[in-house]
């Protein structure tokens, strides 16, 4: 009690001055820690003219709770360093002590803008660690409410887009659309945003009536109405001279980033893990995949713009399963506890963002010894650092925004 | 005497100034009245007669001060509501009819806030540089012609007034951005300068080529030269003019799609991050306020000021009628007056109130004597006001006025409602590469114009 009151004997405790401890040097962003690296000793030393700007985790813009440290020459941005792990939960050492039923709800929050594809990569793995076969029916469901996710979560991506460039109209016309479809899942699945749906050998329930009737109202304009939405943006001259251009991405380097999804196809490669390692009924179903960007490379209007199209091809891939819906069951008849034989599964699935997998291993007890969940926002997060040097401030938000993060799968 | 120590530690600046204030005019107030009734008031009137001009500017300031604050309650309500329907949503709607008094209390609720600032900051600064930037945005009402003979300052470098005024608002910026001890702050002072300094050229320079048509810089004689059709606007004369002034005049106000020293999606709230209370609540109002002021002086200097887009005396002319004059005088109708002040609003209320409460609706009586009530004052109101407009001129002009201002307003807003904002190179390209040439060409032209005319 002494020892402290030494040091600030004059100030009571609830003078605010107490907080401004020693220099004003120290609200520098700069660890509190000798660099650990010799990248961090890099980063952390400033040239003439440059400032660190520490923007996030508690951002507008940084799309959840990612940190990153800019190091800016005026409004240029000589340098960054993104901070994960403020939203990290330990969720594959969770999954590592829960049985395989509870597994899929302690998935479902990490991609939480379409967690029904969280769900699907281990419900898939876990079907081929014991060895089931799901019914067709159950396989259609599975797609039918995939697609559906995908044109919500790519709908809400235009409008974030949009809103982090300072467009304030379409976030509001995109949630219409998701709205319309989170309340056509609810009508199965019981739940809005992490709808825990899937099992291992099938899907929760049946379609049903609401949902059916749902369903045919908005098929009969989503073309429409998307189209509207399109038009809010596609033709605006700020918005295209904003995108264009900006964070460049070469096949090369998205080859040499692991980048999935749509941010690799919008660089002109055509991967697309329903075609290139093809799952659940996907081989029966008619769709192109729409790549942007020729050789050169894609830039943040050929992401916007890509994800736009696949909007139209998930559209068709409904209008499919509407039509080629089997009847029969929905689950596979399986034990109540699973134990699996020991061994090892790996399953991935194309989610929203990109290629969405799941690693597990069993040693045939009801838990897997060992569960990896690997996540496209993450990967496609790393060319961040490679995309926003040299470009300006407003530039940041631009190409953050256009490759698409969700910061629940980044940080686990 | 614990009791009155504790409530006035507990009070806020703002209380600590207010609350002895109220207390000197509750004890001083009923003194002056006997004294300024006996012998300080004829005093006062001599010394105003005797200085007249400087009696003249002070009502104008007040007024002026008066004037703003309304004026930015309605924009922010109609910036709420306008966007809340441009993006399918409803807007406010639980304080008053419709949310109409929500920017009212809104602006109590800033009031009664905590006048916080951070530790580091610049206290000094910190707390002038919101009154700084409200108060020239405010300054500039004062040469607006609101009508004829309507006017805080009939200046005759009206013109030259607005400029040096208006281009002290970036200092208040840029102190509201340096003084907070904030990055983001920081950054959006300095674009603030960055952005305001550059525009201000193009701004000044589009309306060069309207003052050497005029010959004049006072505001107040161009508003006079564009009376008559609609045709004497000088938009029509300066085209260019008017586009670049408009442009430049968004950024001028940092306005969407040029409102890069508050992008939130970048720089937070820029200047304003570090503010809260009242302080924030004077750069929020200077904001609305400047654009109503660009507004008003697109109209002022381009869309005719105070003048109605037609020339009613010139068509009634025509038709050899002449110009009509709704007067009588109230003390012919001699006792009939006292008579028809007590009873016609009776006979009319109940007369508007019949209707609902016979007719199919089948209202209840007070409801339908409520709504015969408002329908008699609406009515009364329509009458009065035609009367006004059609015999006193400056409400005639006001009216004008504010239904061209308002437009661009609204023009402002529904910008806000679909533009994404630039980024600051293309905004400073767009300054520089192509507003500034677009003016000095449009000056050239002008001036060049004006010499053949008069050579002819």
């Amino acid at each position: 009690m002494t020892a402290s009151n030494h040091h600030q004997p004059h100030l009571s405790s609830d003078d605010p001055r107490i907080m401004l401890d020693g220099e004003i040097g120290q609200f520098e962003s700069v660890p509190p820690y000798p660099p650990r690296t010799e990248r961090e000793a890099e980063f952390y030393s400033l040239r003439d003219g440059e400032m660190f700007l520490n923007m996030g985790p508690q951002h507008p813009s940084t799309h959840g709770v990612l940190r990153v440290v800019l190091k800016i020459n005026g409004e240029r941005v000589v340098d960054l360093d993104p901070v994960l792990g403020y939203l990290h939960r330990g969720v594959e050492k969770l999954c590592e002590n829960s049985d395989y039923h509870h597994i899929i709800s302690q998935v479902d929050p990490l991609e939480y803008v379409s967690s029904l594809f969280t769900e699907w990569a281990p419900v898939m793995a876990f079907e081929k660690l014991l060895d089931v076969t799901v019914p067709r029916r159950a396989e259609y469901i599975r797609v039918l409410t995939g697609e559906l996710l995908r044109v919500s979560s790519h709908a809400l991506y235009q409008g974030w887009m949009a809103l982090d460039l300072g467009g304030l109209a379409p976030i509001l016309y995109s949630f219409i659309e998701r709205d319309e479809i989170v309340e056509m899942l609810a009508a199965i699945t019981g739940q809005r945003m992490l709808f825990n749906y899937f099992r291992i050998g099938g899907v929760n329930g049946d379609l049903n009536h609401e949902f059916m009737s749902r369903l045919g109202d908005w098929m009969s304009r989503a073309l429409k109405e998307h189209e509207t939405n399109i038009g809010l943006l596609n033709e605006n001259e700020i918005f295209v001279r904003r995108m264009r251009g900006i964070g460049r991405v070469d096949r090369d380097m998205a080859l040499k980033m692991a980048v999935t999804g749509p941010n690799i196809r919008a660089a002109g490669v055509p991967f697309d893990v329903r075609r290139a390692h093809p799952y659940s009924v996907y081989p029966e179903l008619d769709f192109n995949i729409p790549v942007r960007g020729s050789n050169g490379g894609g830039d943040s209007l050929d992401r916007y713009l890509l994800r736009l199209d696949e909007v139209r091809e998930s559209l068709k891939i409904i209008d499919q399963c509407l039509h080629n819906m089997p009847d029969g069951p929905i689950m596979a008849r399986l034990p109540r506890l699973l134990r699996p034989r020991p061994g090892r599964a790996w399953a991935a699935v194309e989610a929203p963002r990109g290629l969405y997998g799941t690693y597990a291993i069993s040693d045939g007890t009801d838990q897997p010894f060992r569960m990896k969940i690997h996540d496209p926002s993450f990967v496609n997060m790393q060319l961040v650092g490679q995309l926003m040097k040299n470009n300006l401030i407003a530039d940041t938000m631009a190409v953050m925004a256009s490759l698409d993060p969700v910061m629940g799968g980044i940080d686990k | 005497m614990t009791t009155v120590s504790r409530s006035w530690g507990n009070m806020t600046t703002t209380g600590k100034v207010v609350v002895p204030l109220l207390l000197l005019v509750l004890v001083l107030g009923p003194i002056a009245t006997v004294a300024i009734g006996s012998w300080i008031g004829p005093w006062i009137v001599g010394l105003a007669s005797a200085n007249l001009p400087i009696v003249r500017f002070l009502v104008a300031v007040t007024g002026v001060l008066l004037f703003s604050i309304p004026t930015a309650f309605i924009i922010i309500y109609m910036e709420l509501k306008v966007i809340a329907f441009m993006n399918l949503r409803v807007g406010p709607d639980r304080v008053g009819p419709a949310g109409a008094a929500h920017s009212v209390v809104a602006g109590l609720k800033v009031l009664s806030k905590e006048d916080f600032s951070p530790n580091a900051a610049d206290r000094t600064v910190f707390t002038w540089a919101p009154v700084l930037v409200f108060l020239t945005s405010v300054m500039t009402f004062l040469i607006l012609p609101f009508g004829p003979d309507l006017v805080g300052m009939k200046l005759n470098i009206g013109v030259l007034y607005l400029f040096s005024i208006g281009g002290m608002t970036v200092v208040g910026l840029l102190l509201a951005g340096w003084s907070s001890f904030n990055k983001y702050s920081l950054l959006g002072g300095l674009r603030a300068a960055a952005q305001v300094v550059s525009y201000e050229i193009p701004l000044t320079l589009s309306v060069v080529g309207l003052i050497l048509l005029a010959g004049t810089m006072n505001v107040y004689t161009l508003g006079l030269q564009q009376s008559g059709w609609f045709t004497n606007w000088y938009v029509f004369r300066q085209p260019l003019g008017a586009l670049i002034f408009f442009i430049a005049s968004i950024a001028e106000a940092n306005r969407t799609p040029f409102d890069l020293t508050e992008a939130d999606s970048e720089i937070v709230a820029g200047f304003a991050t570090e503010y809260s209370g009242m302080r924030f609540g004077f750069l929020f109002f200077a904001e609305y306020v400047n654009v109503f002021l660009v507004s008003a002086l697109i109209t002022t200097f381009f869309f005719g000021a105070w003048n109605a887009p037609v020339d009613i005396n010139a068509i009634l002319g025509f038709f050899n009628i002449a110009p009509i004059t709704i007067s009588f005088e109230l003390g012919t109708l001699g006792i009939a007056l006292l008579i028809a002040i007590a009873v016609l609003p009776l006979i009319l209320t109940l007369a508007l109130a019949a209707p609902f409460y016979f007719g199919k609706t089948q209202r209840p009586a007070w409801q339908a004597l409520v709504i015969g009530f408002i329908l008699f004052n609406l009515v009364g109101i329509g009458i009065l006001g035609l009367i006004a407009y059609v015999n006193v001129p400056w409400i005639a002009g006001i009216t004008w006025f504010f239904l061209k201002a308002f437009a661009f307003v609204f023009v402002f807003v529904w910008m806000r409602g679909t533009f994404p904002r630039v980024r600051i190179d293309q905004l400073m390209g767009f300054a520089w590469k192509w507003l500034l040439p677009a003016a000095l060409l449009n000056l050239f032209v002008t001036a060049a114009a004006i010499i053949v005319v008069k050579s002819l």
